[in-house]
């Protein structure tokens, strides 16, 4: 029996504790794994992506540019030269926050010389810009319109050009990362797939191992339950032939003797002369001799009543229930109902000790006058109920004394159930409800 | 009563009010005439405006119906705007022979207001070729004064124009928006199918700046287009509206482009702009593209006290609703507000905002139609005349397209180009004028089907301009608070009408109103009736009139 006594709980604490410490590393791993990705995006991908839109929209001013500068050569407007000052002005502004963002955007692939290469040109053309509305402010319209033609568009071609290729380079930079970033995705997905078969297989193991234990508790528990069922019955059954035995031998030795001693100071009494001394006392004796027969009778049957055996249930609680208002003074109302069937003598017993343990209780703990005794057979079982209207169970008053489990253990034994319940009208109703084919 | 409890949220199922077609029963007969012969001129796919306007100051409204006209050497008709007098019993008389404005002209939009301040109104229209300013006599005639106004001699492709008073002098300036660098001569052969000629699209053709016209108070005006700042090449404007975006009392201009970023034009209080728009974040699309900026409307939508935006754009492209964030920010909510998706496949021209079931939140109205005759056969969802569209907003960031649910004449598909308000049976609500390219007119008059209530404002200048353009009226009934601005122009080629008009459910009264005028004073009046409109002059207070 040592595996039987084995606790289950470690087993089960530690598959508890296997499947925990692989979701704790799972998540961690995938928090790992997420916040590199969200590094790489930062710093790669996303700079990339913020710094193409940076060089998109210089190269889109670029586009401005180029576009005002065929407008000022078109000289197709009413307006000097000098109109276009503030378009390129907020050209500029916004060219010169776009290099400045970009500048702080851009991947580590430029140079510094690159950079202050890029600065520069841009100076440059700016540089030309500010000298060719410095000639539209002196009157010059033609020689600006000249450096707008040689200088400035060939200036914003060759810008045009550098923003592209940094674009095209940019692309590049930016693919690179998408692939890195799309094997890191590959290699979280694996390990994903990994840890969750772990995950489900500690889950299924710590399953199955408790189901295991699971069944052997419920087997150990029935076989406990059948074990102390097996017990009561034998003790009661003990207890049964004892008080049957007891009573016997109080009835058919203890009464026969009496009975002759009775028969005996009888005949001597009839011998001693009429109104003596010795007559009387003889008559006394003869007279204990008889209360002790009576008492040895009524005790006989307090034990095991004979009836039980010889007239069967009914009849003994016809005898009974009178005998117990006599001896208690409580008043019974007795009714029977329904169409009686044979039991057996063991069911006899045990129905009856109940109904005996009932009004004993009455009697004793109750504090009630009246009772009621009610016997119903129905076509499929018995029932026993036994009611009083006294002071009833108290809850939390402590453990059900003796009377109470034994009356459990020959419910059980019988195979019916029994159940104690307080009626409206207060006190205890103690219901015996047997089916009949545990009787036959 | 709470004021604020009084606000009613626009029911799920009842919008509250129906449009109802009077156009033929009021006596406006008008079919807009494109001059389209088959040349496929640009111009032709784009008119044209319309506007309500008292012009004989008897406080009903007229309507101004502009009109374009057979191209030179295909004259088949005679066609010039229309004016309507309003009779006062809901049906117009044409006057447009007595009062002088029968002239042939390429007519495309339109701008109302009393530049001169003489008390009424003058009449500036856009057109391909010269503009034309239409001076008031105030004897039911006009008088074409574009020589002596100095705005003779200006040709292009005008759209949208308005009035206001960029230097807060007390005379009223004139914006004109330029479409492209277009005229007959300049025209391109764009073709679908590299045979037969189809309309180009703006990419064809190099922009066009905006004009800047300052009124110099004396019946001139001078050019400041290049010495504002206003100056660019690049645009292709078609609408423009007028807004305090920064709340500075200095007026500020948003621009919408076609193909070309919006710009917002910064008041910068002396006498130039800076454009804005991109630090604004309305010059592009929630992508960052440049769309196709049609018609543009402004109003105080969301209840905050500052201006939002509304930009109608090509079919595929949505309407951009710009809701104020902070100072001088804006975010395009339109998707999440409910304009987005239902905007998705039409063409946005005329647009408005207007509280039209006078629940007190203003909703948006748009007139909708495509440019291409044979667009389904290229775009199997997207018709060439489409529904307009009505997004009654409901007070709380969302708005719903209820144009079935308010007049099946209104929900019906047209070309819509031109759209405007105004209150022309004078019961308190507001009617709708729509134009169509190459097709009628439509007046739609709304009758209220809930006790909703109107508060109505008319503002006179004294020092400031005296249409009081540029004012701002906010009323305060509770908890809430609204907010208009007196503004001229905005939509598409349409002004609407000048009065301001609150709706506020079924309250009673306004707890208070403050007038911003555009000379810089405020002025404050309290515990005003609704069910009224006030007539308020500026310095000398304000007078109720019996209804409206």
């Amino acid at each position: 029996m040592r595996s039987a006594r084995r606790s289950p709980t470690f087993g089960l604490f530690l598959g508890l504790i296997i499947t925990l410490a692989a979701v704790v590393v799972y998540s961690a791993y995938i928090t790992r794994q997420i916040s590199g990705l969200r590094a790489l995006q930062n710093n790669l991908a996303d700079r990339y992506r913020k710094d193409s839109l940076q060089l998109l929209r210089i190269q889109n001013d670029l586009n401005s540019l180029g576009l005002a500068m065929r407008d000022m050569l078109a000289n197709d407007e009413p307006y000097p030269l000098t109109a276009w000052s503030a378009q390129f002005q907020q050209i500029h502004t916004d060219l010169s926050d776009a290099l400045q963002r970009e500048q702080q955007l851009a991947v580590v692939r430029r140079t510094p010389e690159q950079m202050q290469e890029l600065a520069n040109s841009f100076a440059q053309f700016w540089n030309a810009v500010d000298r060719t509305f410095a000639l539209v402010r002196d009157g010059k319209e033609k020689e600006a319109r000249e450096q707008i033609r040689i200088s400035l568009q060939t200036r914003q071609a060759s810008l045009t050009t550098a923003v592209a290729r940094q674009l095209v380079e940019n692309n590049a930079g930016e693919e690179q990362a998408a692939r890195q970033i799309g094997e890191i995705y590959d290699r979280v997905q694996r390990q994903v797939y990994l840890f969750l078969t772990a995950t489900l297989i500690a889950i299924l193991l710590t399953s199955l191992y408790l189901i295991y234990w699971n069944r052997r508790l419920f087997a150990q528990l029935d076989a406990l339950s059948t074990q102390r069922s097996e017990l009561a019955q034998k003790l009661i059954s003990t207890q049964e032939s004892t008080l049957r035995y007891i009573s016997r031998e109080l009835h058919d030795e203890f009464g026969q003797i009496l009975t002759a001693i009775g028969s005996m100071l009888n005949r001597a009494g009839k011998y001693a002369p009429e109104g003596s001394t010795l007559r009387s006392d003889l008559q006394e004796v003869r007279d204990i001799t008889q209360t002790a027969l009576d008492n040895v009778r009524t005790l006989s049957q307090a034990l095991h009543p004979v009836m039980l055996e010889e007239s069967g249930l009914e009849n003994t609680m016809d005898w009974y229930i009178p005998t117990v208002e006599k001896q208690t003074g409580v008043a019974i109302s007795y009714k029977k109902s329904g169409a009686p069937f044979p039991l057996d003598g063991s069911a006899s017993v045990h129905i009856y000790r109940i109904l005996q343990e009932a009004l004993n209780n009455v009697a004793r703990h109750s504090g009630a006058q009246q009772a009621w005794v009610r016997l119903h057979f129905s076509p499929d079982k018995l029932e026993l109920e036994v009611e009083d209207h006294g002071a009833g169970f108290v809850r939390g008053a402590g453990k059900p004394g003796i009377g109470l489990v034994a009356m459990r253990e020959r419910a059980e034994l019988l195979g019916g159930t029994i159940e104690f319940v307080q009626p409206a009208a207060g006190g205890t109703l103690i219901r015996l409800r047997v089916p009949k084919t545990r009787m036959d | 009563m709470d004021s604020a409890a009084a606000l009613s949220p626009p029911q799920q199922s009842n919008p509250g009010f129906r449009l109802v077609d009077v156009t033929s029963q009021s006596g406006i007969h008008f079919i807009h005439n494109s001059g389209a012969y088959g040349g496929k001129f640009l111009p032709e796919t784009m008119g044209s405006g319309c506007a309500f306007l008292d012009y004989d100051g008897d406080g009903w409204q007229d309507v101004l119906l502009i009109n374009s006209m057979d191209w030179p050497g295909h004259r088949r008709v005679r066609t010039t705007m229309r004016l309507y007098h309003n009779n006062r019993n809901g049906t117009f008389t044409d006057v447009t022979h007595r009062a002088g404005l029968d002239i042939e002209m390429y007519g495309m939009g339109v701008a109302v207001a009393d530049y001169n301040n003489d008390g009424f109104p003058d009449i500036f229209i856009t057109c391909v070729g010269q503009n034309r300013l239409f001076k008031n006599t105030g004897r039911g005639t006009f008088l074409d004064v574009t020589r002596e106004s100095g705005l003779a001699g200006r040709e292009g492709f005008s759209t949208s124009a308005l009035w206001f008073d960029f230097d807060r002098d007390g005379f009223l300036d004139l914006f004109v928006c330029n479409y492209v660098k277009w005229s007959p001569a300049q025209d391109v052969f764009c073709s679908l199918d590299g045979k037969h000629k189809s309309y180009c699209t703006p990419e064809a053709y190099r922009g066009e700046t905006c004009w800047l016209f300052r009124n110099r108070g004396n019946g001139t005006f001078e050019d400041a287009t290049a010495t504002s700042g206003i100056f660019d090449t690049s645009s292709k404007s078609l609408g423009v509206a007028m807004l305090d975006y920064d709340q500075d009392g200095w007026p500020d201009l948003m621009v919408a482009n076609d193909t070309q970023p919006n710009k917002l034009y910064r008041n910068q209080r002396n006498g130039t702009f800076k454009d804005v728009a991109v630090e604004a974040g309305v010059a592009f699309s929630n992508d960052g593209k440049a769309r196709a900026g049609m018609g543009v409307a402004v109003g105080d939508f969301n209840r905050s006290g500052r201006p939002g935006i509304a930009i109608t754009n090509f079919d595929d492209e949505m309407v951009g609703l710009y809701r104020p964030l902070g100072k001088a920010m804006y975010e395009d909510v339109a998707v999440q507000s409910g304009v987005g998706l239902p905007s998705k496949n039409t063409l946005g021209f005329g647009c408005v905002f207007a509280d039209m079931n006078l629940g007190g939140a203003l909703d948006l109205v748009v007139a909708n139609g495509h440019i291409d005759e044979t667009v389904r056969n290229i775009r199997g969802n997207v018709g060439y005349a489409q529904p307009p569209q009505l997004f009654l907003n409901d007070g709380a960031g969302k708005f719903r397209d209820v144009a079935s649910e308010v007049g099946d004449a209104f929900a019906r598909p047209k070309v819509g180009r031109g759209l405007c308000y105004g209150d022309f049976d004078r019961d308190g609500d507001l009617d709708l004028l729509m134009t169509t390219n190459n097709g009628p007119a439509y007046l739609f008059r709304n009758d209220q089907l809930s006790r909703n209530r109107a508060i109505r404002f008319r503002l006179v200048g004294t020092k400031s301009n005296r249409d009081a353009i540029g004012a701002r009226v906010q009323i305060f009934h509770g908890e809430s608070s609204q907010s208009r601005l007196v503004k001229s122009g905005s939509s598409y080629l349409s002004q609407s009408e000048l009065p301001a008009t609150f709706g506020f459910g079924q309250a009673d009264r306004v707890d208070r109103v403050v007038l911003d005028w555009p000379s810089g004073r405020t002025e404050e009046y309290k515990n005003l009736a609704s069910g009224k409109l006030y007539r308020c002059v500026e310095g000398k207070g304000i007078t109720p009139l019996d209804g409206f």
